[in-house]
């Protein structure tokens, strides 16, 4: 087949030295004329290096809310228990002198026996209190949990252990601290072994558990991921039991208040993952039933998740319009400008065509003009893209993923978009009359 | 009506095939409401080795015709025959082709292409025509030779004098080996010293066996050539032998 061997395209592909002559009359003529090339590129770097950027801005923030919502455990259902506001149907209850709010045994109870699918249910009770060690002292989340608490919730014990089941049993004295506590209470030795003092109870310190990343929605529709860190101590469940009882005592400013609440929260586990919204919607029934009050609320990290999903999204598709629009400037740009130059190079088409040229030859030489173009502004775009998310992570701190795809895909966009736009100009060279292309000054 | 060979052609054996047969040959531009005839009928062949120089007042159908001969325009009406190919018959890329091979190109005003050195603009046709670099390059440097501008190989035409471009011209009109190489007003851009060297280039082309079309005011050309057609209004006004050609005859 001698002729389809001499077609430009095969021809092209065929021999890397065509190839290689023809990028290299490419990069001559685009060199010929530096600054408006340099010009003409700067739309498509300034494209292609907005969109690696954004990219990686977009995929850093919605990375690190993600990373937050799957540390409450994507299997779970979080019920915490809420002091209803003062104006919000409080009438018997402020006169009873002990407020009464919040999960309960009966909660549990029902939950436990009404919704299926559901393996564990893990109640935890928290107690504004001071921490002390030695003379230091702390405000701190008194916490009562159950072994199963570090698991349930996706935390790492960053030293020694949580508490035993024996331990529950024993309703020992031993303490985790958190992240946050540990380094104010023993800011320079290791806390493990060592005694924290609540009130009147010491208790010893058997591992450091790391902070919690909290997820503080106002309701499961809003949502806003702050990394929480709060002085916490866990001590196991019965022991905060013993030491607390059932109710509450706190004096603010002379006046005498009490508080009754069962639970603070219960982390309920279930066992598919897909199921957990519809188990989600049967727990707030019963607890909409059981409490009159605003009381309580359910955070569902999968709803979380899903809607961190959506929004990431809708960022993505404001984010590829501009990306789009941008590119589309860019390309109308590198379309004018090869414009002009068919028309500066009309004698050049005429001589090229007179000497042998078929039609193709003529697209070719300034289609590849175009994509060196256009892949040139692609690279620096990319150089100049993948520069920004890391100043922007080392000046403002914030997080920012670079996915492998993102360069390649805003590259490959701006050589097709190099492509796009330089067909037009090409054609329009290749169909010039060769008599009147010659003529032309 | 058409058919009988220009008596100028009577002299050369007849077993030779013509590389140019023109058959009645028209061309006619539209403008407007006016039809323009600038071609009304030409007839003529020309056989291997001929020197033929074409030539009539400004308007006669010169550069029409040559831009005809080089596959560049197609007539109107009539039948054009290459090397006994039908022209007509050609789709835009098998032309093309035709061109690469069977044609040189000589211009007045040169055409090299300023951005390319002069071995580069000898290449040009060969690298229409498909051929490695490997093979292109030592062609391209006999031919830069043969016309005398071995030590200006790497230059660009701009640090070229006119007399040098137009060789440059004539050596990127050789590279394929054409049958047939056209030239429009070689000389015309070129003092008398530097036109003489190139018309003396011609003549040792067409001696080597060349065949050569030119389209020409130049009356030096009189002496140097073996055929002299000359247009009027369109068609061939006369179609002479030249003493040279009787000569070498």
């Amino acid at each position: 087949m001698p002729f389809l061997s001499h077609h430009p395209i095969l021809r092209l592909i065929l021999s890397p030295q065509h190839l290689g002559r023809s990028m290299a009359m490419g990069l001559k003529s685009i060199w010929l004329h530096r600054l408006r090339s340099f010009l003409t590129a700067l739309g498509v770097v300034f494209g292609v290096a907005s969109v690696v950027a954004m990219l990686a801005i977009g995929e850093g923030a919605s990375h690190e809310a993600q990373e937050q919502i799957r540390k409450l455990g994507s299997q779970n259902i979080i019920l915490q228990s809420v002091k209803p506001s003062d104006s919000s149907g409080a009438t018997n209850e402020t006169r009873s002198m002990i407020l009464e709010y919040g999960i309960t045994t009966r909660d549990i109870q029902q939950i436990k026996q009404t919704v299926p699918g559901i393996s564990i249910v893990v109640p935890s009770r928290q107690i504004a209190d001071v921490a002390w060690a030695g003379q230091k002292k702390e405000d701190s989340q008194i916490i009562g949990a159950l072994p199963i608490y570090p698991q349930m919730r996706n935390r790492t014990l960053l030293q020694g252990r949580f508490f035993t089941d024996l331990e529950i049993e024993d309703r020992a004295a031993v303490c985790v601290l958190n992240e946050a506590l540990a380094s104010k209470l023993f800011p320079l030795n290791t806390p493990t072994g060592k005694a924290v003092r609540v009130q009147r109870h010491y208790y010893k310190v058997i591992g450091v558990i790391e902070d919690e990343s909290s997820f503080s929605p106002g309701d499961t529709g809003k949502s806003s991921a702050s990394n929480d860190s709060s002085a916490q101590l866990y001590i196991p469940f019965s022991t905060l039991m013993d030491q607390y009882g059932e109710t509450f005592f706190r004096y603010r400013s002379g006046s005498f208040e009490a508080e009754k609440v069962e639970f603070h929260e219960a982390v309920i586990r279930v066992g598919d993952i897909k199921e957990v919204e519809t188990r989600a919607e049967a727990v707030r029934h019963i607890l909409e039933r059981n409490h009159k009050k605003n009381d309580w609320r359910m955070v569902v990290p999968v709803e979380l998740l899903r809607q961190a999903e959506r929004t990431k999204q809708i960022f993505s598709i404001v984010l590829g319009s501009i990306a789009a629009i941008s590119l589309i400037v860019g390309g109308i740009g590198i379309m004018n400008i090869m414009l002009a130059s068919v028309t500066e190079r009309t004698r050049e088409i005429g001589i090229r065509r007179a000497l042998g040229a078929r039609q193709v030859d003529i697209v070719l030489q300034f289609l590849i003009e175009t994509v060196l173009l256009s892949g040139v502004g692609g690279i620096l775009g990319v150089v100049l893209g993948l520069g920004i998310p890391v100043a922007v992570s080392h000046f403002a701190g914030v997080t920012t993923v670079i996915k492998p795809w993102a360069p390649i895909l805003a590259f490959s966009v701006s050589v097709i978009t190099g492509i796009a736009f330089g067909i037009y100009p090409a054609r329009r060279a290749a169909s010039m009359n060769p008599v009147e292309a010659l003529r032309h000054e | 009506m058409a058919g009988a060979p220009q008596s100028g052609t009577s002299a050369v054996s007849r077993a030779v095939e013509p590389i140019i047969s023109l058959q009645d040959i028209r061309k006619s531009y539209q403008q407007g409401e006016f039809t323009t005839h600038v071609l009304q009928g030409v007839t003529l062949d020309i056989m291997p080795g001929e020197y033929v120089c074409i030539m009539g007042p400004s308007g006669c159908g010169k550069s029409t015709l040559l831009n005809i001969l080089g596959g560049l325009d197609q007539p109107t009406s009539g039948v054009y025959m290459l090397g006994g190919q039908d022209i007509a018959q050609l789709n835009d890329d098998e032309l093309s082709q035709a061109r690469c091979t069977k044609l040189g190109f000589i211009f007045q005003s040169y055409n090299l292409i300023q951005q390319l050195s002069v071995l580069e603009n000898i290449e040009v046709p060969l690298y229409y025509k498909g051929m490695k670099d490997s093979e292109m390059r030592p062609i391209a440097e006999r031919l830069a030779a043969k016309v005398g501008l071995s030590h200006r190989m790497h230059h660009k035409p701009t640090e070229l004098s006119g007399g040098q471009q137009q060789r440059v011209a004539i050596a990127r009109a050789l590279a394929n080996e054409p049958l047939v190489i056209l030239a429009d007003e070689a000389t015309g851009n070129l003092d008398s010293k530097s036109g003489n060297e190139i018309l003396d280039a011609f003549d040792h082309l067409n001696r080597e066996g060349k065949t050569l079309v030119f389209v020409t005011h130049d009356e030096r050309m009189v002496e140097r050539c073996s055929r002299i057609i000359r247009l009027k209004d369109g068609f061939v006004d006369s179609d002479t032998r030249t003493k040279r050609a009787l000569m070498a005859a």
